[in-house]
């Protein structure tokens, strides 16, 4: 059954056509399918998609017309289909096929429909210099977890850190650090994934105690702080209580934090 | 022995033993010194350093995390009272129990891990390291076809509200309201809540008809939910009703779990709108499902909401909104037959103001539908949970005793003034189903405080539960975040000009471009 196929399929392989069609196919796939899976990326709008589809044909066409008797080949399936006579029926579905898309297109591009707002947000506002915490004024720029100047008690902060993460934070942020807590689809942004390479890991720890004791109506503007559920814990936690949770945080994640002094992001 | 021969030979061998060491318990060659780093890093928090269910957080869940001491296990493929198979823990570990707050671990920790912390987790219960008691699945039969047929469902019915009668704790229409189900508590004396078997997105061994049916032959070990295999050996029903009737149950939930969506797309609809939940129009209409979640963020916070979330719906006409919101709830609240019931859920789930425990009161249902004040222009709103003293929001708020909606603007979860305009609500309660319709003109005199509702813009709007029978009230309640109401224009007839004509356009071109290539082609041919 397969053999009489092979060298059909040879024939369509080594066809420029073929070859064009299979690559735009390829591109495609990528682009919608493939991308927005790898790590750190996501949806490609469609408009993005457009342009990388005229790129990519765009390639293609100065290699297929590069070389003469390649331009031929190229054209020799078109050709048939306007001309032959035995492919009536495929002209007169690519012709009808063609309008058909051409209509859609154009009905999709003038029909109005009512999309939610694009939601512009900046994951990580610049920090403020100091801030007031429960009255009292800590200055953030330079600032260290205090906690790491004792390493005999750390074990003792880990496990308080670990208390206060599983007592409060979990809802949303999760077993596993990563933001998918039973209570985070509900939310909208979703919890930050603690475990992605893009969170603690590029962060200084006084950022992270900025972000947990003001939490969501702390943030700046382009923080869209009317959309975060994140809690002002301040009114919650107590100083150490924050410092113990971040280093559970690094811990648990095998992140280090980012440091003042090389300002490197932490490695796992 | 030729090659062929001998490589069919090792085939036929590693084929032949791979399932059978698979049946052979394979968690007591796993590491349990491994498990035990696993275990303490990753599953202690909930179930406690000795596994006895009592991590840090467990306190704040229902339903409470699992004590591996007992080694009681609800989703088991083994018989009643029986202790889980290996492939039941691990099955538990690699998907999670849905509407719980175990995670699914596959893709979490590596295969390795996951065996380890299943064997290690065994080693808290004597049970298991009894070698006497042979674990074995039951074996199941495969589901009889024409599931779905209404006579099928038919039949399903019949076991369910007339010989099992599933409808005790389960309620007529499946909602978890039956007569028992506020008596309901596990065997640790924990409040349990009947299933709602409208949400087989949350079922916890699963939502398929397969998983149903597993659950009513082994039953839920330590809850009141129990095994219906003793009635088929009975001869009470044969294993093909019990199908029918796991066919049934799962005929009450949609075919798959809802899908969120952002925008509420709401018709514009000829005549008047409806102002009765039971209208038939709303059959007509789209709904849209939006998860709500524990109010987790301000004191004092909720970790155990009873409203896992709302379909809406959504009309106008020419003058006039019609807002539909229905939500599954066990209660009329209040309801006094529930009363205990709501005690054991406020001295079971931790609060910050609840030591000691609140004294359960009949509070009422409620709902609230946010707005902001005004459409906003850019991407600025107020503040999603329930705004600021700066930037209120605006809110219908329904409840039901006393029977009544008002709106008003919301300067934060504590501050609520209502305003004077009017604002229709009318409800009704069907078996475990609130069903709730607000209307509103789309424009008001009060423009500075009453959002005006436009068609065709995007309307930010956020919704808020509360089951007054679990002990909801104030701050205890379930939230959603913003998402978006759009009235729809009716598409003009003028919209179908621009594609009609490109359509013209390309079949002209399309002809004449076929029309040239065969004249040349007959041309060339010709010389």
């Amino acid at each position: 059954m397969s053999s009489p196929l092979r060298p059909a399929i040879r024939r369509y392989a080594e066809h420029p056509f073929w070859q064009a069609v299979g690559i735009l196919l390829l591109a495609y796939i990528v682009v919608v399918g493939v991308v927005p899976i790898l790590p750190g990326s996501a949806i490609v709008p469609k408009s993005v998609v457009l342009q990388y589809m005229i790129t990519v044909l765009v390639g293609v066409l100065i290699y297929v017309s590069d070389n003469e008797e390649r331009w031929r080949q190229f054209k020799e399936p078109i050709q048939a289909v306007l001309v032959e006579p035995r492919l009536k029926v495929v002209r007169a579905v690519v012709v009808a096929g063609v309008t058909a898309l051409v209509g859609l297109v154009a009905y999709g591009q003038v029909k109005t429909t009512v999309a939610a707002p694009p939601n512009l947000r900046s994951i990580h506002p610049a920090p403020p210099a100091e801030i007031t915490f429960r009255g009292k004024t800590i200055t953030l720029t330079g600032l260290e977890n205090p906690l790491r100047r004792y390493p005999d008690s750390l074990p003792s902060y880990l496990a308080e850190g670990k208390r206060v993460y599983y007592q409060n934070c979990l809802p949303c942020h999760g077993d596993h650090l990563d933001g998918q807590g039973h209570f985070a689809p509900g939310f909208n942004p979703l919890p930050a994934n603690f475990q992605d390479n893009g969170t603690i890991a590029q962060l200084t720890e006084s950022f992270v105690f900025w972000r947990v004791a003001k939490g969501g109506p702390g943030l700046p503007r382009e923080g869209t702080p009317w959309n975060s559920a994140m809690p002002v814990w301040e009114d919650f936690l107590t100083e150490r209580e924050i410092w113990s949770v971040i280093l559970f945080l690094y811990e648990q994640t095998g992140w280090t934090p980012r440091t003042w002094e090389k300002s490197v992001s932490g490695e796992k | 022995m030729t090659k062929r021969a001998f490589a069919c030979v090792v085939v036929l061998i590693t084929a032949a033993s791979t399932p059978l060491t698979a049946h052979l318990s394979p968690l007591t060659l796993q590491d349990t010194t491994r498990g035990k780093a696993v275990y303490v890093k990753w599953c202690a928090g909930c179930h406690g350093d000795g596994g006895a269910g009592d991590g840090p957080s467990a306190a704040h869940m229902l339903p409470r995390p699992r004590n591996f001491t007992g080694a009681i296990y609800k989703i088991r493929s083994t018989a009643s009272g029986q202790l889980p198979t290996d492939a039941d823990l691990m099955r538990a570990i690699d998907e999670g129990l849905p509407g719980s707050a175990m995670p699914a671990w596959k893709g979490r920790l590596s295969d390795g891990e996951r065996r380890d912390v299943a064997a290690y987790i065994k080693t808290f219960s004597s049970f298991f390291a009894d070698t006497s008691q042979h674990v074995a699945a039951l074996k199941f039969s495969s589901a009889p076809g024409g599931g779905t047929d209404p006579s099928a469902l038919k039949e399903g019915r019949r076991f369910y509200e007339d010989s099992i009668h599933c409808n005790k704790c389960h309620g007529d229409e499946g909602r978890g309201d039956g007569p028992s189900a506020p008596t309901l508590k596990d065997d640790a004396g924990f409040p349990i809540y009947a299933a709602d078997l409208h949400q087989n997105w949350r079922f916890r061994g699963g939502g398929t008809v397969e998983d149903i049916y597993r659950r009513l032959r082994t039953g839920l070990d330590g809850t009141p939910m129990p095994s219906f295999s003793d009635l088929i050996e009975q001869k009470f029903l044969t294993d093909e009703q019990l199908w029918r009737l796991a066919q049934y149950v799962r005929s009450l939930s949609p075919p798959g779990a809802p899908e969120v969506r952002d925008v509420i797309h709401a018709p514009q609809i000829a005549g008047t709108v409806p102002v009765s939940p039971d209208d038939s129009v709303w059959a007509r209409v789209s709904r849209y499902w939006f998860p709500l979640v524990g109010q987790v963020i301000r004191k004092a916070r909720w970790f155990a909401p009873a409203v896992s979330g709302v379909w809406v719906q959504a009309v106008y006409d020419s003058k006039t909104v019609a807002l539909r919101v229905s939500w599954d709830d066990r209660t009329q609240s209040p309801d006094t037959a529930w009363l205990k019931f709501e005690q054991r859920i406020l001295e079971t789930v931790a609060a910050d103001d609840s030591a000691p425990p609140l004294q359960a009161e009949p509070w009422p249902d409620q709902l609230a539908v946010q707005f902001p004040r005004h459409i906003p222009d850019g991407m600025e709103r107020p503040y999603f949970l329930m705004g600021s003293e700066t930037d209120p929001v605006y809110q219908w708020r329904w409840t039901s005793r006393p029977r009544k909606s008002v709106a008003g603007l919301a300067r934060s979860i504590e501050r609520f003034d209502t305003l004077p305009g009017a604002l229709a609500g009318e409800a009704s309660f069907d078996h475990g189903e609130w069903r709730l319709v607000f209307t509103r003109a789309l424009a008001t005199p009060d423009t500075a405080n009453e959002v005006q509702l436009e068609p065709g813009r995007a309307i930010p709007m956020a919704f808020f539960a509360w089951d007054g029978s679990s002990g909801e009230h104030g701050s205890r309640m379930a939230v959603s975040t913003w998402y978006f109401l759009a009235l729809d224009r009716p598409t003009p007839p003028g919209v179908f000009i621009s594609p009609v004509l490109a359509m013209v356009v390309t079949l002209g071109l399309g002809l004449v471009v076929v029309r040239r290539a065969q004249r040349r082609g007959a041309a060339r041919a010709g010389v």
